[in-house]
């Protein structure tokens, strides 16, 4: 190989091209993975509105409330039913609408209950006005100016303290209501 | 002249070496193994199973639960009991496969569906474990060096899988029938093996 005089602007040039790489490869990775990361960020970046019990919150469009987390014991072993009912006055229904709504019941140790399909015999029995209530699913319907009651079973084991309570709309992400 | 050329041909060398092993999508994706014995509790990320009882019949007729009838098999009905619990989040274990000692998978029986109990139709709650009853058709030379392999799902990339090595099961333990009846108690059904 034979050495060839290199002018400085092409060496300057060379050098800035490589500084430049620096800065447009991780710029070229950001811009191709940003809609990914847009959606991991809606998925696990998550705001908790914290409400007392019994308290009022406006969260999505409505004004959400708590109105009772019963316990019920349920014949095998360990079992304990979680009834909730809570209820949303609805301010915005489009707002409501514009996704689903998740329900899960938290403990002090971060296990999470997703609510059971049908409410079992036990709440039908115990709590026949809870078991005719409407799934949060109901709010798919929900009209200005009206009020929604909703109830949820939950099947946990007896051990389980410090329950609270998460309600999660599509719409209203990242924040979600945390009923302690 | 001579190094260049050998600078060539090492350079095609790795780059074949490279093509040859490069792994596919489906490798990269595939599941996270989680190794197992019959008998242990196989800890997962999400979910704990452990396996308590494998029945090898050649019919399973049942009783009060869903259709009643005899269901014969050409191959042979491998019936798994065990027990499972999520961790920290309410799950349910939808694919279970019998992994053969050739390589081929077997998924669940669809056969029983409606029996309840059934590992894709337990919800699994955190902190309560709860039994689950798995059924497989498989040939007869399957059955001896098969693995139990259990997901949550069986095409999520990245899953975890617990993989059962099911060890002490051969052919000479194939029986000639067993009744699957609707349980009472906590398990619901009952399993009795002539």
């Amino acid at each position: 190989m034979t050495a060839t005089a290199v002018s400085s602007g092409e060496r300057r040039r060379y050098w800035l091209s490589v500084a430049a790489l620096a800065i447009v490869l991780p710029a070229a990775i950001a811009v191709n993975s940003w809609n990914s990361l847009e959606e991991w960020r809606s998925r696990h970046v998550r705001t908790p509105l914290a409400v007392e019990r019994g308290a009022i919150q406006h969260y999505a469009g409505a004004q959400w409330q708590l109105s009772g987390l019963t316990r019920l014991s349920e014949s095998p072993g360990n079992t304990i039913l979680i009834v909730a009912e809570f209820e949303a006055a609805v301010d915005d229904p489009e707002l409501l609408q514009k996704g689903p709504c998740q329900v899960i019941l938290v403990d002090d140790r971060g296990r999470r209950w997703q609510p059971t399909f049908l409410p079992p015999r036990v709440v039908r029995q115990a709590r026949p006005a809870a078991a005719d209530k409407p799934r949060c699913g109901a709010l798919l319907k929900a009209e200005k100016g009206k009020t929604t009651t909703m109830a949820e079973t939950f099947t946990i084991p007896d051990g389980a303290t410090d329950l609270a309570l998460s309600v999660t709309i599509a719409g209203a992400r990242p924040e979600y209501l945390l009923f302690k | 002249m001579f190094r260049g050329f050998v600078a060539v041909a090492f350079g095609a060398a790795v780059l074949y070496g490279l093509q040859r092993t490069t792994p596919g999508y489906g490798e990269i994706t595939s599941p996270i193994p989680v190794a197992g014995k019959p008998g242990q509790r196989v800890d997962a990320t999400a979910f704990t199973i452990g396996i308590a009882k494998v029945h090898l019949v050649r019919a399973v007729t049942t009783k009060n639960v869903g259709r009643a009838g005899t269901f014969t098999t050409s191959g042979v009905w491998v019936l798994v009991e065990g027990a499972a619990e999520a961790k920290s989040e309410s799950l349910t274990l939808m694919s279970a496969e019998w992994l053969g000692p050739n390589g081929i998978r077997y998924a669940l029986s669809q056969r029983f569906s409606t029996v309840s109990g059934m590992l894709p139709a337990q919800r699994l709650e955190p902190g309560l474990p709860k039994p689950v009853l798995m059924a497989f058709e498989i040939p007869e030379s399957q059955v001896s060096g098969g693995t139990l392999l259990v997901a949550r799902s069986a095409w999520t990339p990245l899953e975890e899988q617990a993989r059962i090595e099911m060890t002490g099961i051969k052919p000479d333990d194939i029986r000639p029938a067993a009744v699957l009846a609707r349980g009472q108690g906590a398990v619901p059904w009952i399993l009795s093996v002539e």
